[in-house]
């Protein structure tokens, strides 16, 4: 298919399934998973920092697997089981990676925080948080400006440990 | 009187931010995250040359685009007066004032749609022509404009030349820093709205105050009718300290549509829409005896400013006040490019003088015989070189024992390419830094109420330095009750007038004017005739008052320029030790210790993440940082987070952090700022080592694996 600089628009419908509620969209086929979370589903807690599947700011879990929502299409998760950082306290309990990351100070400005305390609950998951260096090289894909990179990896480690 | 602490003090006291449970749930709101009834969407129209005229402008065909709502180009917008200076110096070039195109990526339009897609659909539509020429895009380019001393801070004490000619050994070397992308992880974004008359912005900026003052007066409002909202920002790093065209652009639409205008930026307009660190060139010639005493630093700099544009990045501002020398001279020029508008990024100057002057100071060490740390102590500055006066603190010395002692400094064989591990050439550098004071006006309001609570509200904002954090622990401990009974409230120029949140100057103001204000509220507790022992609530409950409040005012700027005493800025000392794969050219930090003197804390926990991400930004200006252009276009060629390289968790080693001295004597609260000290020695200090390990002495940022195959 040409591609042509106007808007085209198809229309897809998709049922999409976020941390255990079914929202039923009607979406342009080219709205990304993180445009469709932050536009349509209101759900602003996944950031958007390069659109470009370069930052790890947008990462959210589908299917239990860590990915980022930028480079996936809303239509392709029609049927998966989509997380969010807004769906990962259990019953208003927070996760212990969130509790982790508080206490280790494991932020700064908090922009990609959501998308590092996905990343690390999925990390974690993977059973690929043995060691320090493990846990660095397993969160590379999560860019920090404000480098908390450090913290990041002790907040990590004391969850793997416990 | 040396300290007020007392056994139950809150400050320095390791507590977690208070708005750390917000962020790790996603729900601290930031510009980006806010949407308003009724809000269309923008997208801009960005240049495709660096150098040139508009000679033609068709909006026709994104005019009848779908859901397209305006289309402003020069050819139609409105005009705008001219925005004010700020006090950091600069202002906004207006883009349309004229047909001139100065750099790549220049705003030539924006387009409202209702909705985003449609927005960035059709601002590919708008048809531009241009009349182009080259982009002078280098500091040696003999077409670009240079300004001679353009902050009026070129300095001479004493006779450099002479003392350089008569000096037992000299070193005459130059440095380079590519320029460098602020790149905060979140992206700039204005939210406008008009209502009725008044105009409400949410702005991703780290200065409200200035951002409310220059729409007031392109818009031609009182500044009582603009409010600008930022409770979180996303990052700065000094590129929300100047107003820029994305927001007067979004503001103009929301005007011209009457109705809610939202644009965020994308990635790659970041690159050329927030500033950034200049590119620069600097000469230093140093000069000492044979003992290794400095009779004479000569510094010369240039550096890179975008053409028609105005803005302070004082690369010689530190170098009179660095060492105790006679005979010191700064020269500094900025030449006019056709690139994207400069900003202020973390350390502006400081960093680019200290790579050079460290790193000059390593090459004498070397020639001298005589060892880095040692040379540096003989030089120490032990009042303020220029004033004579002595230092309101200053635990420089200890910064560099303590951090000697830390790193293990003294098993150093200094030759170079003296270390191996297998394949690696191992090398260990240091270097010392200091950051200039700095601070402005800042006013809070405190209240407290029956139920003891306490609020504190400035139009100050936190970037992610720990602003709501330790304005609460400060407050908490004045008072005398829990950080958790006070609230604070900031990010809104509705509240009591701050200052940026920049120049490591904030901390220091907004916690003087907290002071002054708990001072004040404890004088009207003290009418109330309060009981020993009595608690504010029970004071408040006897005498039937819902609540209490005071204003606090802090002017330091004022009470510098009256003291006795030269009033410091934090100092901080960096030890490196890198691994070089000669082969490949790979350079990895293996560890890095830096100790740091920031006054009193008020939090060791994120006063240690200030620093740590200091020192990572240091890591990645060292070896990885640089916006390269493409010189037929002027374009930053790696202007994506895939391309332009920052450090990631994994280039990060072990950090060891420590803070040294005590509380200044000049700050009521004896603090001092730490935002930007844990960067200024770190790239010097890999340098060094480098040179350490290899026997190269790489005077080019970043130290890329080319400069050392």
């Amino acid at each position: 298919m040409s591609s042509t600089t106007a808007a085209r628009s198809t229309e897809v419908t998709v049922e999409l399934r976020v941390n255990g509620r079914t929202y039923p969209a009607r979406l342009d086929s080219t709205t990304t998973l993180l445009d469709a979370l932050r536009d349509e589903l209101h759900l602003t807690g996944t950031k958007k920092g390069c659109d470009q599947g370069a930052c790890g700011a947008c990462t959210v879990l589908r299917d239990g697997k860590r990915i980022v929502s930028c480079l996936t299409l809303a239509a392709q998760c029609d049927g998966s089981e989509i997380t969010t950082i807004e769906g990962l306290a259990d019953d208003g309990v927070p996760h212990p990676v969130q509790e982790a990351f508080v206490r280790h100070d494991a932020l700064q400005c908090g922009y990609c925080t959501a998308g590092q305390v996905m990343s690390a609950v999925a990390l974690l998951r993977e059973g690929r948080a043995h060691t320090d260096d493990e846990i660095r090289e397993f969160m590379s894909g999560n860019l920090c400006r404000c480098a908390a990179y450090p913290n990041i990896v002790a907040a990590i480690r004391e969850v793997a440990d416990s | 009187m040396t300290t007020t602490l007392t056994k139950q003090s809150l400050l320095g006291r390791p507590i977690d931010r208070i708005d750390g449970r917000r962020k790790v749930a996603g729900a601290a709101p930031y510009p980006s995250d806010f949407d308003l009834p009724g809000q269309a969407h923008a997208a801009l129209v960005s240049s495709t040359i660096a150098n040139g005229r508009i000679t033609r402008i068709d909006r026709s065909a994104a005019e009848a685009a779908p859901g397209v709502l305006l289309v402003l180009t020069r050819d139609n917008a409105p005009a705008v007066a001219d925005p004010p200076m700020s006090n950091l110096g600069s202002t906004m070039r207006w883009y349309f004032r004229d047909d001139r195109i100065l750099h790549y990526g220049q705003h030539i339009g924006i387009v409202v749609a209702g909705t985003r897609a449609q927005a960035q659909a059709a601002a590919r539509l708008v048809e531009v022509e241009y009349a182009a020429e080259e982009p002078v895009l280098d500091l040696d380019d003999p077409r670009a404009t240079i300004e001679e001393n353009p902050y009026g801070l070129d300095s001479s004490r004493g006779d450099a030349a002479a003392a350089l000619d008569a000096a037992d050994v000299t070193v005459d070397s130059t440095y380079t820093i590519g320029a460098e992308i602020n790149s905060p992880m979140g992206l700039f974004t204005t939210v406008a709205s008009w209502q009725g008359g008044r105009l409400v912005v949410h702005d991703t900026t780290q200065f409200p105050s200035m951002v409310r003052a220059s729409l007031a007066a392109m818009f031609g409002v009182p500044e009582r009718d603009v409010r600008v909202l930022i409770p979180f920002l996303g990052g700065g790093f000094g590129a929300g300290l100047r107003l820029w065209s994305h927001t007067v652009l979004t503001t103009m639409a929301a005007r011209e549509l009457d109705r809610p205008v939202k644009l965020v930026l994308t990635r790659p307009q970041m690159f050329s829409s927030t500033g950034h660190r200049a590119a620069s060139r600097q000469r230093m010639r140093l000069g000492a005896t044979q003992d290794g005493r400095l009779v004479a630093i000569d510094h010369d700099a240039v550096a890179a400013n975008g053409i028609g544009d105005m803005l302070p990045a004082p690369i010689e501002m530190g170098t009179p006040m660095a060492y105790a020398c006679d005979n010191v001279a700064t020269h500094e020029r900025r030449a006019h490019l056709n690139i994207a508008f400069t900003g202020f990024m973390r350390a502006p100057g400081s960093v680019e003088l200290h790579f050079a002057l460290e790193s000059a100071l390593d090459e004498l060490a070397g020639k001298l015989g005589i060892d880095p740390v040692e040379l540096r102590l003989r030089n120490y500055a032990e009042v303020h070189p220029e004033s004579g006066k002595p230092w309101s603190s200053k635990a420089l010395r200890e910064c560099l024992t303590v951090g000697a002692d830390r790193f293990g400094w003294s098993g150093r064989d200094p030759s170079p390419r003296s270390t191996r591990d297998g394949d690696l050439l191992v090398g260990q550098g240091m270097a010392e830094a200091s950051f200039d004071f700095y601070a402005q006006p800042c006013t809070v309001r405190l209240s407290v109420d029956r139920g003891g609570n306490a609020l504190v509200r400035t139009g100050a904002t936190d970037i992610g330095t720990g602003t709501y954090t330790i304005t609460a622990q400060l407050t908490a401990d004045l008072l005398g009750i829990e950080v958790d009974q006070v609230r604070v409230e900031l990010g809104d120029t509705d509240l009591p007038p701050a200052p940026q949140s920049g120049g490591s100057g904030l901390a220091g103001a907004l916690g003087a004017a907290v002071k002054d204000a708990a001072a004040a509220l404890g004088e009207r507790l003290a009418r109330l005739d309060g009981r020993p022992g009595e608690t504010i609530a029970s004071l408040l409950d006897r005498h039937g008052l819902d609540e209490l409040s005071a204003t606090g005012h802090s002017d330091l700027p004022a009470a510098a320029a009256t003291t006795d005493l030269a009033v410091a800025g934090p100092f901080a000392a960096t030890f490196a030790e890198v691994g070089v794969d000669e082969e490949l050219g790979v350079v990895r930090v293996r560890r890095l210790v830096s100790v740091i003197d920031g006054g009193r804390l008020y939090n060791e926990k994120t006063a240690r993440s200030q620093i740590i991400g200091g020192t990572v930004m240091g890591i990645g200006a060292a070896l990885l940082e640089e916006a390269a252009y493409d010189p037929h276009t002027g374009r930053v060629a790696n202007g994506t987070f895939g391309d332009y390289l920052m450090a990631v968790n994994a280039d990060v080693p072990d950090l060891d952090i420590t803070f040294v001295g005590g509380p200044d004597a000049f700050n009521p609260v004896g603090t001092k700022g730490l935002g930007e000290i844990g960067i200024v020695a770190v790239a010097p200090a890999i340098a060094n080592a480098v040179h350490h390990a290899t026997g190269r002495r790489i005077r080019d940022l970043p130290i890329t694996l080319d400069k050392l195959l």
